[in-house]
């Protein structure tokens, strides 16, 4: 039953093309340790340069913004009595009808569906030039509000995802909303 | 006080690359500014904040006649795009000032990533005149 159970688990991920899936609590460490050997998987298949490389930004953008947006956390300390927040997040990397894709979800809260929705519709339809220019723009401004991170990374992700991006929201309870985005590379 | 002399008043300052973070030198006695390596940490101002600090101090007093910025940077993260866009508009701060400076944006010849990245902070910062070469 147990190996049963897994092995239909695995062919579920198999069939949607899923090289690799990591659904866990996501540091530095596990970024840098999973992004060693999704470098390695893309060499091993000879895999153009600049289409790795993209995968692999996609990849540090999407698994950055799970470490610093995900609203499901715990928070441990490290033996320096530094504090580190662990944060939980969803991880699938693969291959399918001949596009790379890059997923990742998290929970986030509900009140900032609206504007993480609004920001990635923009994002959708722009072009690599407004892509560009809107990349500039915030980089010239402050950060946005709530944005710990350069506020960049979703542009960056739609730079290099040449063949789309896709996202979506589950509300999860009066508080908490699970999202989801998916670039293809 | 000459100028030489101040500028060989300041420290050193040296960086350790690692697997996420670029090897940092500020020389001041060189008049050397080099960024090597790749860099996509998710917090940049570990990394960047000394350097920010450094270049303050270093263009607040008389630094060496030519300061030559070596930026050698074959993969960064967004964060990091941040951090180098305030770098340069400090180095822009500075050649407003008056200070004379040599920006060369290193890159590899089949990585049309950086040497675009490249392209667009020359855009950008066009009084630093960042020279774009090939590796």
């Amino acid at each position: 039953m147990l190996a049963e159970h897994m092995l239909d688990f695995r062919k579920s991920l198999y069939n949607e093309g899923v090289v690799f899936c990591y659904s866990g609590y996501m540091t530095e460490d596990v970024l840098m340790s999973i992004g060693k050997v999704i470098k390695q998987k893309l060499e091993v298949d000879d895999v153009d340069k600049n289409i790795a490389r993209s995968v692999f930004s996609v990849f540090v953008e999407q698994v950055q913004n799970v470490i610093r947006y995900s609203i499901e956390k715990e928070t441990a300390l490290r033996q320096n009595e530094k504090e580190i927040d662990l944060r939980y997040g969803l991880l699938m990397v693969g291959y399918k009808d001949d596009k790379y894709f890059v997923t990742c979800g998290n929970m986030v809260k509900n009140d900032n569906v609206d504007r993480l929705r609004e920001g990635l519709m923009q994002i959708q339809q722009l072009d690599k030039d407004g892509l560009k220019a809107l990349y500039k723009e915030i980089l010239r401004g402050d950060s946005p509000e709530g944005s710990k991170g350069a506020g960049v990374g979703f542009i960056d992700i739609a730079k290099r995802a040449k063949k789309g991006i896709e996202f979506d929201f589950s509300q999860y309870d009066d508080d908490f909303t699970y999202f989801t985005l998916k670039a293809y590379i | 006080m000459d100028a030489a002399w101040q500028c060989s008043e300041m420290e050193k300052l040296i960086i350790a690359r690692t697997q996420n973070t670029p090897k940092i030198l500020l020389d001041p006695e060189a008049g050397l500014i080099e960024l090597t390596g790749k860099s996509y940490p998710e917090n940049t101002s570990e990394q960047f904040g000394p350097v920010f600090d450094w270049l303050e101090e270093y263009f607040d007093g008389s630094p060496c006649n030519q300061t030559i910025v070596n930026i050698d940077i074959d993969y960064f993260n967004s964060s990091t795009s941040r951090a180098l866009y305030e770098f340069f508009t400090l180095l822009n701060a500075a050649v407003k000032r008056g200070y004379g400076l040599e920006v060369n944006w290193i890159y590899d010849e089949e990585d049309f990533s950086t040497e675009e990245d490249g392209e667009e902070f020359n855009e950008e910062f066009s009084e630093l005149g960042i020279k774009l070469v090939k590796k």
